[in-house]
């Protein structure tokens, strides 16, 4: 009896510590910039770059988390000064990501009175899988993309629709302990 | 006599094939765009109502060919063009939501090259029943967001007819694209 009760323990905690760490997901916001998700990892703060043929080269903020192998990046693309063409600027966020990619879901994302897309592709050369939310407001284009790299491999994860899902525009609706995003310093 | 009998044959073919009525190109100088049409293009005053556009009235230019009905929709939203994406997503779901509808097509779609792209989506809907087929394509461009519908209805029953493809496609926003020669259309006033 001593014997199996022994075997089972050792089972239980080797099944433990065998299973890949799974991360805590935190829910950030943004009060600023009128967003909230929810991500796990460690978060950081990037400046990276967009370039599109009506958008034109733009900055981007990319608030960024790497667990388990899984890529999560929100990121604010700042298009005030052309925010009248809000429909079109979108409309080719949407399709340069998409582009020249395998694409296995593309539609409607629906989110506290916005419309945008959710789309999920296969990258190129076996390279990865990512699924992305688009959104115009307040001037900006906000992208959630969640990249499962080869290295998990688990292409159906859910995780990358958790985040991807989890975002909010009415701030009210995040949770109470969100933790404020940093603005980059100007 | 194999003449004879070729000529009266051909005659009979041509007869029982329904007519095809011209294709003309329409043009709006004031709202920004063109396009082409078979049929006499009617112009009348519509209504829409979604729940972030809130009620609308709409410019609708409209033309019946073939049991095919055209149909161009104008709605200005000048002092909400910032929300444009979240309008013409709207609008594009309402094309395709409801009992029974089934969407065969939910694309990118996009007119002009480069800088003056303007990106919409284009979207074939199977409309409840089976008993005619939409194709729809809207953009919001300089304050307007423009469908374009065109549906082939039962009577005619050609739903893989390539017209409404060759209807929706026709949209020009950079009017020194349009064909010489195009009708003016007018644009009537709303309260």
């Amino acid at each position: 009896m001593r014997v199996s009760a022994l075997a089972t323990l050792i089972g239980a905690v080797l099944a433990v510590t065998a299973a890949p760490a799974m991360a805590a997901w935190r829910s950030y916001i943004s009060h600023p910039l009128g967003f909230a998700f929810a991500a796990p990892g460690e978060l950081k703060v990037e400046k990276g770059a967009y370039r599109g043929a009506v958008a034109g080269a733009r900055d981007a903020l990319i608030y960024r988390f790497v667990a388990d192998d899984i890529e999560y990046k929100a990121v604010v693309i700042d298009m005030n000064d052309k925010a009248n063409d809000a429909a079109t600027l979108l409309g080719e966020a949407e399709y340069n990501f998409q582009s020249g990619k395998k694409v296995l879901m593309d539609t409607f994302g629906r989110v506290d009175r916005q419309y945008g897309r959710k789309l999920t592709i296969d990258l190129p050369n076996n390279s990865g899988r990512a699924s992305a939310a688009f959104y115009f407001i307040n001037g900006r284009i906000i992208s959630l993309q969640a990249t499962v790299l080869p290295a998990n491999g688990d292409y159906d994860t859910p995780d990358m629709g958790r985040f991807v899902d989890s975002i909010t525009f009415f701030t009210v609706r995040a949770e109470d302990d969100a933790i404020e995003l940093p603005m980059p310093a100007k | 006599m194999l003449r004879q009998m070729l000529a009266a044959l051909a005659a009979v073919v041509a007869a029982s094939a329904p007519a095809q009525a011209a294709w003309k190109s329409y043009i709006n100088r004031e709202l920004g765009f063109s396009f082409m049409a078979p049929g006499e293009v009617k112009t009348s005053v519509g209504t829409f109502r979604g729940a972030i556009a809130g009620p609308r009235q709409t410019i609708v230019y409209r033309s019946v060919e073939n049991n095919i009905e055209y149909k161009v929709t104008v709605m200005s939203f000048i002092q909400a063009q910032a929300e444009g994406a979240t309008l013409l997503g709207e609008r594009e779901y309402m094309f395709q939501d409801g009992k029974g509808k089934k969407v065969l097509v939910d694309t990118f779609a996009r007119v002009e090259p480069g800088k003056d792209a303007v990106y919409g989506r284009k979207i074939v809907v199977d409309l409840p029943g089976d008993k005619a087929r939409s194709t729809g394509a809207f953009y919001f461009t300089k304050g307007r967001l423009i469908s374009l519908e065109a549906t082939v209805l039962a009577a005619n029953g050609d739903f893989a007819s390539p017209d409404p493809g060759r209807f929706i496609d026709s949209i020009v926003f950079v009017l020194s694209r349009t064909e010489p020669g195009a009708i003016e259309l007018e644009t009537p006033k709303l309260e």
